[in-house]
């Protein structure tokens, strides 16, 4: 037979638990520090890089964490 | 009957049929298996070649009504002489219709690999399976009979060519009873098997109806149409999902079920009744389930080795004759078992039958889930099957995933065999799937963005939206105010700093260098902070905290002066180089008052925060 390789997931199995924790943890406390800026800042101080930044790294984490933990609970999507 | 007509009809073919005379098979074997539902045809048939040409395929035909029960049927030849045995290879059957042959036949060639030589001989071994084979007769019973069936086949090998030698021996499932069986020369029972031939030379498509009435009690699990859905996921799992629907395809229940003497007397009372299913799945298997419409099924046993991983069933009540159950079996696989990799393409190599075992399918529909994004979709099936293409919406997809559909009538176990999926997938795509979350939830976040900055009064001019408007700019004055006033403290905490390091290294030129750069600093801050202090005048809003507001300005100014002055003294101290103890004691009182005045001034800093 030819040289056939077996596919396996880029990311270990084993890992999808923590994975799935870390980013998560991450993500919320990012989500935190953007909503704290925005509760605080006043309307002329707001820079609009700047949220949208936080915004931007705290959509990532969560995305990824959220697929991890729908990974790791065995709903594979 | 039917049958009858047709067998009349053959046995006055018989009589005009042409007679191939290149083939003669010189020893058939026949070995008939009915010792489960499914009834086994192995012929080992030595075919010889006694005409001139080379032959290439020998032809296999077989009654229509039996043809139609057909399910499989395989041709293999042994390499190797004598009793050595070679390697065997699979030879390629086709169905064919030749002319000039006697009706309601239905005909199968077996290609030869290389033509058969004048002279000479070959071996090949036929299997053949048949379903639903065996008619359950009487079709109706009462709960405490056995099963009985009736079987009918001829005693004689149904070929167009001469046969010179052939046996035919039938087996019946150990220990039960023969009811009858026809009679013919040459006819002896042996404990289960009956045994009829060794009959010679005869003409071709000679044909001897026989018929076995037996008791066979063996499960006739059949399931009238199976759904297996093969669910590959990129990130790790191959998850199988199979839908059956069961029915007991013997002898029917006439009468009433009494569950009583069902249980005192299994045996006797529910022999033709069947409990247990048994399917064999690949090893590495998890998450296995079993249920129906109603929830999950607890009567189930699983165990597994390295090998395989044995789920042992027990529908929800003992299925006797004519009764029907549906369930549904899942579980996973780990991805790596199953998908290849070779020549930029992928391949799922997976089992197409079901797990169960001799288990007659009716309908089987195999439908392969692909990922989303996966292109040039083709199945390769080691035998004919009806292929499709469907889509099928599933987690987090936005196209669809695409489905190869694969349909067989009259499934039984030797089809379960590996086939192929071939398909093309770009590794890339399995980015999609977290892109979508990742917007999703960046949408959030934009939608919030945009609530906080849309401005959503309605009326601009009204009173109260006007005194927003001049508390939030007071508000960002005093903020202001705030952040001036910690960058003076910052700026007194490095002088400090300095006075520190004088103490250490004695660099009077640094010393003198920062107290230059402080000076600077504070007088630029002391300018920005006058237009604010004007603008809260100027605010009527502004009037509670402005008094707070100018003692801390005030305040602050009086702890720069105090700390020029310590470190005037410090450094003028060190210039004329005078003892530690000393400079201490002269600035012991300034130092007191310093650390007074910045206490006082932390505290109205947080006064003010908390307005």
């Amino acid at each position: 037979a030819k040289s056939a390789k077996s596919i396996s997931s880029p990311v270990p199995d084993a890992w999808y638990p923590t994975l799935a924790v870390f980013m998560l943890t991450i993500g919320l406390v990012v989500t935190a520090s953007f909503f704290i800026y925005e509760a605080t800042s006043l309307r002329k101080n707001r820079c609009l890089a700047k949220e949208l930044t936080t915004g931007a790294v705290a959509s990532v984490f969560l995305g990824f964490g959220s697929l991890f933990l729908l990974l790791a609970s065995g709903v594979y999507v | 009957m039917g049958i009858r007509f047709d067998l009349f009809f053959l046995s006055i073919a018989v009589l005009c049929a042409p007679c191939l005379s290149d083939l003669v098979l010189s020893k058939v074997d026949r070995r008939i298996d009915l010792t489960s539902q499914i009834a086994r045809f192995t012929s080992t048939l030595k075919v010889e070649n006694i005409g001139s040409d080379p032959v290439s395929e020998v032809l296999l035909p077989f009654p229509d009504h039996q043809a139609k029960n057909l399910a499989y049927l395989a041709a293999t030849t042994n390499e190797g002489k004598g009793k050595t045995k070679g390697f065997t290879t699979t030879l390629p059957v086709e169905v064919v219709h030749p002319k000039g042959m006697p009706p309601a036949l239905t005909w199968y060639s077996v290609s030869l690999p290389k033509g058969l030589g004048q002279g000479e001989s070959l071996t090949l071994d036929v299997l053949a399976v048949f379903t639903h084979a065996l008619r359950p007769f009487p079709e109706k019973i009462p709960q405490d009979q056995p099963q009985r069936v009736a079987f009918q086949d001829s005693a004689y090998y149904l070929s167009p060519y001469v046969v010179k030698v052939q046996l035919l021996s039938v087996k019946l499932p150990p220990g039960t009873k023969l009811e009858s069986h026809t009679k013919l020369e040459k006819t002896e029972v042996s404990g289960s098997e009956i045994k009829y031939g060794p009959y010679e030379n005869l003409p071709s498509f000679s044909y001897s109806p026989i018929v076995v009435h037996f008791e066979n009690n063996q499960p006739f699990a059949v399931a009238q149409e199976l759904v297996r859905e093969i669910e590959i996921s990129h990130w790790g799992n191959v998850q199988v999902t199979e839908h059956y629907n069961l029915i007991h395809g013997g002898s029917q229940l006439m009468g009433e079920f009494s569950r009583l003497e069902y249980q005192a007397r299994p045996q006797i009372r529910g022999a033709s009744a069947f409990r247990h299913l048994v399917a064999k799945l690949p090893p590495r298997a998890h998450s296995v389930y079993y249920r129906d419409e109603i929830g999950n099924i607890s009567t189930s046993h699983l165990w597994g080795d390295s090998r395989k991983t044995q789920l042992e069933i027990e529908p929800r009540y003992p299925m006797f004759g004519g009764w029907k159950t549906a369930f549904t079996i899942g579980y996973g696989l780990p991805l790596k078992d199953f998908l290849f990799q070779s020549e930029g393409k992928r391949i799922l190599n997976i089992s197409f039958g079901s797990p169960i075992k001799d288990l007659v399918i009716d309908c089987l529909i195999v439908k392969v889930v692909l990922p989303e994004g996966s292109k040039d979709v083709s199945g390769s099936v080691p035998f004919p099957v009806k292929q499709w293409h469907e889509t099928k919406f599933s987690h987090l997809d936005m196209v669809g995933r695409p489905v190869v559909v694969l349909e067989k009538m009259n499934v039984v176990q030797e089809h379960n065999q590996q086939f192929q999926v071939y398909y093309k997938f770009n590794n890339l795509s399995l980015l999609r799937e977290p892109l979508m979350l990742i917007s999703g939830f960046f949408f959030l976040f934009i939608a919030c963005i945009v609530y906080m900055h849309a401005d959503l009064t309605i009326s601009k001019s009204s009173a109260s939206y006007m005194a927003k408007l001049q508390w939030d700019e007071v508000q960002t004055a005093i903020q202001q105010v705030q952040r001036i006033i910690n960058r003076c403290l910052t700026i007194h905490d490095k002088l400090e700093a300095t006075l520190r390091d004088l103490s250490r290294t004695g660099d009077m030129q640094a010393c003198k260098a920062a107290r230059k750069a402080a000076d600077g600093l504070l007088k630029e801050l002391s300018k920005e902070l006058k237009p604010l202090l004007a603008f809260l005048h100027s605010c009527p809003q502004a009037a509670q905290i402005l008094p707070k507001v100018e003692e801390l300005v005030a305040k602050e100014r009086e702890l720069q002066e105090k700390l020029m002055v310590k470190h005037s003294t410090v450094v003028d101290s060190y210039e004329k180089k005078s003892g530690g103890r000393e400079i201490e004691n002269r600035i012991a009182s300034i130092q007191q008052k310093l650390t007074a005045l910045r206490q006082e001034v932390e505290d109205l800093l947080e006064v003010i925060d908390e307005i």
